[in-house]
């Protein structure tokens, strides 16, 4: 590894110091101490005062550009992406939430960062599999290369082997043992509506309470909601208590969404959210 | 007692309520397992209405909209085809059967077309028996 | 807590006889907040009318439902029994057990089982609806009229001589359509052009017309009593308005051009009027044909007028006109018979269109109304041919409807003017109309020849090398023809002008199989189409002679009158409102929006909806991931609850 996590965090630091004390902006959006080494937290700094606290390790694997959309518009905010969260970012400028030139975009390139819970370096099983930001103002790091590249969607063959019972039956027992904590919506950078469907009244989508019926009509709809948005970091399936492999499905609508309209998520700022858009030349054989 | 099965169909009010319409003017004859909901356009449908359909004990979904190009309201099926095709996805990625839920578009002039599709896909859901999955119990 | 009544239709036995209506009563009797359920014979009629309000003030009722025939059909009428009652007009809900129940099965038990189930869904609806309040536009006084053959003319000319405004647009340049074609027309062999040409020169004329030729609907925004219509006046190079139509220049035009009008048998300048009585009388010149246009010299008419008319630099312009209403009467295409290739059209020179004789007869045609063929021999035997490309599932099912009564006058027309024996290959002979079978019957006794049998074949005579061979079973004798003729007139299909599609989908209309425009409903509405404020008339909704034209063009002035007589009109109630407390900013109404109706509001940070440009569609609440956005009369819950009554029983 070319550059150190170390390296990282100080140039993190250098970055945001000078960018508060510059006033360019108003605040940072990076990591700082969780209440041990392997849990670092999202951590905002408004001040140089701030910027100490903000630290960079294996297991910083929060996504935050959950958080630009926290701030009132016109905010100008600088935040710290790894290679999945600056698609986050793209496609938030796509849909207007955060404008460009409110943002400054630290991008930092990385191979090497763990889940937590398992110790596993995240790749393309679980994510995007990409090292390097997409779109960036610095750049925190030397690009990498020569890591290896997974194919995001490789780990679906297995399950769009099965059969539709068989199917069926995995995705039930694992929706069955959703909490419906909502960690999976208050990790994503793309869950910002308020209020969620799913909390409504008028009319009641689905049971609020811990049941099959209830939590397939939450996930199927919000992977629907999602479809065509989402990134592919994993937080969702990361920040799930329960260990529900909530990625794994919205692989399989990012690659369908993919197939069908030619267009990945948030890799452009140009490109305009499929399910709001069309073409003349769509086909009718996505129906099919 | 055989199978007959209940189907839910969400209908365009332009397109294929009016085929629907003139398909009962010519007196055609299908089966009457189709329960059809009026909407004003196939782009009204929120892909939860189907996921909703189902649990409801839909044992087959038919959408119906205008030919692309068509729509009452210009591009309102253009939108519904590409959201409808995702919904279709996921419905099949979480185990339904692929042949449940189908988008059709049949225009006003299609009396004909209306009466063969919903007598072929209520026979297909026949053949597929019973919706247990989704279904609440 | 509801109080809804339930009104069951037996629309005589069209319901009663595959729904037990008094069954489906009884049972909407049981379900929740049903105060009276009834059954009755024609709930329709003044009694079934008054049935309803009688209850509705007896039984304190808030919401109705009416089991009977399609909304499309009578949903108004009732909703005007609930406004004259008190009640708001959307708090009606109609279930539709004729067209999508009765009429589509013989089991009455299939029948009424799914009938309960529908009406169960409507009653869960029902308590779910709102009372909503119309919204009031003013109407633009003004009118349309796109095309300018004999039924755009007729149209424009009722409207204007009630004092509307018409702007009538033609994308030739001139006005008159097919009918200036035509030498006699049937039945009654009166000249086209002594009945056609005075009603163009009183458009012409008309205070109240704008008359707008070489022009071309680009753009159609807006709705009824308020369309934005953009015209693109095609470059003519000659400005209209200098020009005194002294017509110089199209004697000393050296560039030349087959005549349309002359359907291709004669040749035009490159500058031109298309006909000596066209409409307007001033030159245009076409692009294609001019020599300066093609080799950069020459502008011998720019020379020779006085009038400095000549304008070789004009552009197409586009204008904007408001317009409360539009008609549309954009007329027909012959199908190219080139494509049925077993005629011979446009391979032996003896094969002629209908329209082609049309001109042959015309004293201002090619021959001057002399039959003489292209060899420019006089025939001594002629075949018509009926039903070329209509009532043929090949091609086009329908009957195109006047081909047997124009070949008919042909052949009378053939018996005037040459000695030649004339044929008719016909599968029948159609003549409903007035005067019509009269006709017939003179034409049977002009010694003109009948041979019930459709002409299969044109090919050389191998005996006669310069006559042509007509083959056909007859099907009286059961025996095969082969008849030696000079000519062939093939009568053809009479199909959707080729550019149909482009005007049916700037004014949003349907088209039916063969493509003509579909009517809203075939027998009640038959001018009217799905879009609000466009009727249509003559044949670009169905084939029809010159009197059923000239019908559906008042027909259509007086539709289009009933909008445009008033200064304000109600518009449906249901379009779409933001709960801004829900409202995500995700601004995706905006992205979709085909009308521009939500915009984004940056100080609140909310979407909201400017209702007068949106049409209800709901693609906006469908895509609203808060559901923030509410589509009235067809809301989440609302169709929830509806799916969860259907889908009960």
């Amino acid at each position: 590894m070319a550059v150190s996590f170390q390296q990282i965090e100080e140039k993190l630091k250098t970055e945001a110091r000078r960018l508060l004390e510059s006033g360019q902006v108003s605040l940072v959006l990076a990591w700082g101490r969780g209440f041990d080494e392997k849990h670092p937290m999202p951590y905002v700094a408004k001040g140089a005062s701030d910027v100490d606290g903000i630290v960079f390790n294996e297991f910083c694997t929060h996504n935050l550009a959950r958080y630009l959309v926290r701030y009132p518009r016109g905010t100008k905010m600088a935040v710290a992406v790894k290679a999945a969260d600056s698609r986050a970012v793209v496609q938030l400028i796509q849909e207007d939430k955060v404008k460009r030139h409110d943002l400054v975009i630290l991008g930092i390139p990385v191979y090497g960062i763990k889940n937590p819970k398992t110790g596993e370096i995240i790749d393309g099983k679980t994510t995007c599999g990409l090292y390097n930001p997409v779109l960036y103002d610095i750049l925190i790091a030397e690009e990498v290369h020569g890591q290896p590249v997974s194919s995001p969607y490789a780990v679906l063959a297995e399950y769009e082997a099965m059969d539709q019972d068989a199917r069926f039956a995995f995705w039930k027992k694992e929706l069955d043992r959703c909490i419906r904590c909502y960690a999976c919506r208050k990790a994503c950078p793309m869950c910002y509506c308020d209020p969620c469907f799913i909390d409504q009244n008028k009319p009641k989508w689905g049971e609020k309470s811990p049941e099959t019926p209830g939590n397939l009509m939450y996930h199927l709809t919000r992977f629907h909601h999602l479809a065509g948005r989402c990134i592919d970091c994993g937080e969702c399936s990361r920040a799930c208590p329960v260990d529900i492999p909530l990625y794994l499905f919205h692989k399989k609508v990012a690659k369908e969404c993919e197939e069908m309209f030619g267009q990945a998520a948030g890799m452009s700022i140009e490109d305009k959210p499929v399910l709001v858009n069309f073409r003349m030349e769509d086909s009718d054989k996505i129906l099919e | 007692m055989s199978f007959e099965p209940k189907i839910l169909g969400i209908a365009c009010n332009w397109c294929t309520y009016t085929g629907a319409d003139l398909a009962g003017t010519t007196r055609l004859q299908y089966p009457q397992n189709l329960r059809v909901v009026r909407v004003m356009c196939s782009s009204r449908i929120n892909p939860s209405f189907i996921f909703r359909a189902f649990q409801l004990g839909a044992d087959g979904v038919l959408v119906g909209g205008c030919h692309p190009g068509d729509c009452h309201y210009n591009t309102g099926n253009l939108y519904a085809r590409r959201r409808l095709a995702v919904t279709k996805k996921i419905l099949e990625f979480a185990g339904l059967e692929p042949g449940r839920f189908r988008v059709e578009w049949i225009s006003a002039s299609e009396g004909n077309k209306f009466a063969e599709v919903v007598t072929e896909f209520t026979g297909q859901i026949k053949a597929l028996g019973p919706q247990t999955k989704f279904k609440i119990s | 807590m509801s109080r809804i009544g339930v009104f069951v239709c037996h629309c005589g036995l069209n319901i009663a006889k595959t729904v037990r209506v008094s069954e489906l009563a009884e049972f909407a009797a049981t379900l929740p907040d049903v105060v009276v359920a009834k059954d009755y014979k024609f709930m329709c009629s003044t009694p079934g009318q008054e049935m309803i309000a009688n209850d509705i003030r007896e039984h304190r009722l808030d919401r109705v439902i009416v089991t009977a025939c399609s909304p499309l059909m009578h949903e108004q009428t009732f909703r005007k029994v609930l406004a004259a009652s008190g009640l708001n007009q959307y708090l009606l809900t109609i279930v539709n057990i004729r067209e999508q129940v009765s009429w589509v099965t013989h089991n009455i038990d299939e029948g009424t089982s799914k009938a309960k189930a529908l009406l169960n869904g409507a009653v869960n609806r029902s308590r779910l609806l709102m009372p909503l309040t119309s919204r009031v536009i003013d109407v633009n006084p003004d009118v349309m009229v796109v095309g300018a053959g004999i039924a755009g003319i007729q149209a424009s000319l009722e409207l204007a001589n009630t004092g509307r405004k018409v702007y009538l647009v033609e994308k030739n340049s001139t006005i008159g359509g097919h009918m200036a074609q035509f030498d006699k027309t049937f039945p009654t062999l009166d000249c086209s052009a002594c009945i056609l040409t005075p009603k163009m020169d009183s458009v012409l004329q008309h205070k109240n017309i704008q008359l707008l030729t070489s022009c071309e609907v680009s753009e159609v925004k807006g709705f009824v009593g308020n369309f934005d219509i953009t015209i693109r006046q095609k470059a003519r190079y000659v400005d209209h308005d200098k020009c005194n139509a002294c017509l110089a220049c199209t004697e000393k035009c050296p560039g030349k051009s087959v005549s349309e009008w002359d359907e291709g048998l004669a040749k035009r300048k490159a500058i031109y009027i298309p006909f000596p009585q066209a409409v307007p009388q001033k030159p245009v010149i076409d692009r294609e044909a001019c020599t300066f246009f093609k080799k950069g010299k020459c502008r011998l008419c720019e020379k020779v007028c006085e009038q400095k008319a000549i304008d070789f630099e004009q552009q197409d312009t586009f204008s904007t006109v408001k317009v409360g209403a539009v008609i549309v009467a954009t007329g027909y295409d012959l199908m190219d018979t080139r494509d049925l290739i077993q005629y011979g059209y446009g391979k032996y020179p003896g094969v002629y269109n209908a329209l082609e004789v049309e001109r042959l007869f015309n004293s201002a045609g090619p021959t001057g109304g002399k039959v003489i063929l292209r060899d420019g021999k006089e025939p001594q035997a002629i075949a018509i041919l009926h039903c070329i490309g209509s009532r043929d599932k090949n091609s086009y099912e329908h009957c195109s409807r006047v081909c047997c009564m124009y070949s008919l006058k042909f052949a009378h027309l053939f018996k005037e003017k040459t000695s030649a024996d004339v044929y008719h290959f016909y599968i029948d002979i159609r003549a409903a109309g007035k005067g019509y079978e009269e006709f017939y019957n003179r034409i049977i006794e002009e010694d003109v020849k009948f041979i019930r049998g459709k002409g299969a074949r044109v090919a050389k005579s191998a005996d006669e090398p310069d006559r042509l061979m007509v083959e056909a079973e007859d099907t009286i004798t059961g025996k095969f023809i082969r008849l030696p003729v000079d000519m062939v007139v093939l009568s053809p299909a009479m199909i959707p002008r080729s550019n149909a599609k482009d005007i049916a989908r700037l004014f949003n209309l349907s088209t039916d199989k063969q493509g003509f425009f579909m009517e809203r409903h075939p027998k009640l509405a038959p001018l009217s189409t799905m879009s609000e404020g466009v009727f249509i008339a003559g044949v670009c909704q169905s084939p029809k002679d010159i009197p059923d034209t000239v019908a559906q063009a008042n027909g259509a002035a007086a539709e289009a009158l009933t909008i445009v007589v008033k200064d304000k009109m109600e518009l449906e109630a249901t379009t779409v409102m933001v709960n801004p407390a829900s409202c995500c900013a995700c601004q995706n109404c905006v992205r979709v929006c085909p009308y521009g109706a939500p915009f984004f509001k940056e100080d609140k940070g909310v979407s909201e909806i400017n209702e007068a440009l949106c049409k209800g569609c709901g693609l906006c609440a469908s895509v609203c991931p808060t559901g923030a956005i509410i589509a009235r009369h067809f809301t989440n819950d609302q169709v929830l609850a509806e799916m969860e009554g259907l889908m009960e029983f």
